[in-house]
């Protein structure tokens, strides 16, 4: 895919708190619906976003277990709160506080999953920005990406189990600090 | 890259196949249904403009009802860090956002004082349960003592009770005897009358012999006199037996007194014993086992309290 050869310029965009940055993907995490929140902040058209899998605006500064853990909690039916740095097709990236929830239909069944992200605070980014290094730090021993995962995950399980939080109260101890 | 369906305008007349689009995208939001969007209308100003707004609304609508559900699940099940996100809310969403953010403060601030109480009362359990364990202790070792000392002085009373008969017993005796005492002496008393009248006689009769009775008129006056001081002792000896028998009446009224005092003790000390042992005639309890009873009851009611 093309996207995968963005560089990152390290130039940050931001949006507004009034705003949210919304998609939908189907179970398999397919791209169904983009919103122009979304389509701007990413640099994309809608055609280059629909049908896409959702990791088209992954920023390589992103832990492999970040997303291990996100799939995860989606498929114990949960909500997922993450904060995540997107890679825009033009190489700036953006910070958001992403909230992910599966898509019901009547019967329960699970139809897709919806993400609205929300602008973070800067003492949110920072703090992430620091947590992902480590997580990195601990990913980039291993060539597997497996490895690379398992490794991560357990330096993120370890640094919980430090501080005695759980992911959702060490996610919800960052937003006190101003994510809206 | 396959050509995504949302991509595709409707074919045909452009503005009815639009409207429809529109409607059945709104419809199907009016019955819940949030996950259908607004496709690609037209290129218009107007259409892009429509399907932009119609699909903001939709996606605040979505995340708010979501935030809603998820917010609120989070509140119930004690979650209280999840906040209700508010960010990208407007107006009315936000107002709702926030009374929805202050319900949660509130359940939070129930929550903590539910927890702060159950764990006072748990800290009163055991500030309850180490107080009465002690006092049922120190009641049991009363109890103990008290029953030890009822039965001593119950011990004491009988003695003093026996005592004082036996008392009581040797003051009538006493009595009796100085009443016979005091017959004796009457009888003596009458013989020295008799005598004192006889040796007048015998004096009269000594006088008239003359010089013949004057012998016999120095034995009569010796017998007069002989019978005028026992007359005089007999005297003193009734005075004393009255002095004895007053004493002795005083006496038994004292020990009278004594004794009754000492069965009122008795029955006082009975009852002690009774309220420390307990009394199997009328079923009653003993301090000492109200004190196990205590105890137990207590303990059933921590048990249920700790719960």
């Amino acid at each position: 895919m093309k996207n995968t050869r963005v560089r990152p310029t390290g130039r940050e965009r931001t949006f507004s708190e009034d705003e949210l940055i919304v998609t939908k993907t189907d179970p398999r995490g397919s791209i169904t619906y983009a919103n122009d929140v979304f389509l701007r902040m990413s640099a994309l058209h809608e055609e280059d976003a629909l049908g896409q899998p959702h990791n088209l605006i992954r920023h390589p500064d992103m832990p492999r277990a970040v997303f291990k853990l996100l799939w995860d909690t989606l498929k114990d039916r949960r909500e997922m709160f993450a904060y995540v740095v997107n890679l825009a097709a033009d190489g700036a990236h953006y910070w958001v506080f992403a909230h992910v929830t599966p898509s019901y239909d009547d019967t329960g069944r699970v139809v897709g999953y919806h993400s609205n992200r929300r602008v973070p605070s800067r003492s949110a980014v920072t703090a992430a920005d620091d947590l992902y290094r480590v997580l990195r730090a601990a990913e980039s021993r291993h060539d597997r990406p497996q490895d690379a995962v398992a490794a991560g995950h357990a330096a993120l399980q370890q640094i919980l189990a430090e501080r005695n939080r759980t992911y959702d109260e060490l996610v919800w101890d960052l937003s006190a600090g101003g994510a809206r | 890259m396959t050509h995504h369906p949302a991509l595709s305008a409707p074919a045909g007349n452009g503005d009815d196949e639009a409207m429809y689009a529109i409607a059945d995208v709104c419809r199907r939001a009016a019955g819940g249904d949030f996950e259908a969007r607004v496709p690609r209308l037209g290129d218009s100003d107007a259409f892009v403009e429509a399907r932009s707004a119609i699909n903001e609304l939709l996606d605040r609508t979505d995340a708010f009802v979501r935030e809603a559900g998820a917010a609120s699940a989070a509140g119930a099940a004690g979650n209280f860090y999840r906040r209700f996100l508010s960010g990208g809310m407007g107006g009315a969403y936000r107002r709702a956002a926030e009374e929805i953010g202050r319900s949660g403060d509130a359940m939070s601030r129930n929550a903590d004082e539910i927890a702060a109480a159950a764990e006072s009362r748990l800290t009163f359990a055991d500030e309850l349960e180490s107080a009465v364990l002690a006092l049922s202790e120190r009641i049991a070792t009363s109890a103990g003592e008290m029953g030890r000392s009822a039965n001593g002085l119950a011990g004491f009373a009988r003695a003093a009770v026996t005592d004082a008969e036996r008392g009581l017993g040797t003051v009538n005796d006493l009595r009796r005897s100085s009443g016979q005492i005091r017959k004796a002496v009457d009888l003596i008393n009458r013989v020295a009358m008799q005598t004192q009248l006889l040796s007048l006689n015998a004096s009269i009769e000594a006088a008239r012999a003359g010089a013949a009775g004057r012998g016999f008129s120095v034995v009569a006056n010796e017998v007069k006199t002989l019978a005028n001081e026992t007359g005089e002792s007999s005297g003193e000896i009734i005075d004393q037996v009255d002095a004895v028998q007053a004493a002795s009446e005083d006496a038994v009224r004292v020990l009278r007194a004594v004794t009754d005092r000492i069965r009122e003790m008795s029955t006082l000390i009975d009852g002690i014993a009774a309220a420390v042992d307990g009394d199997t005639a009328h079923e009653t309890t003993g301090l000492s086992e109200l004190a196990t009873v205590l105890r137990t009851e207590v303990e059933r009611f921590l048990t249920a309290a700790r719960a």
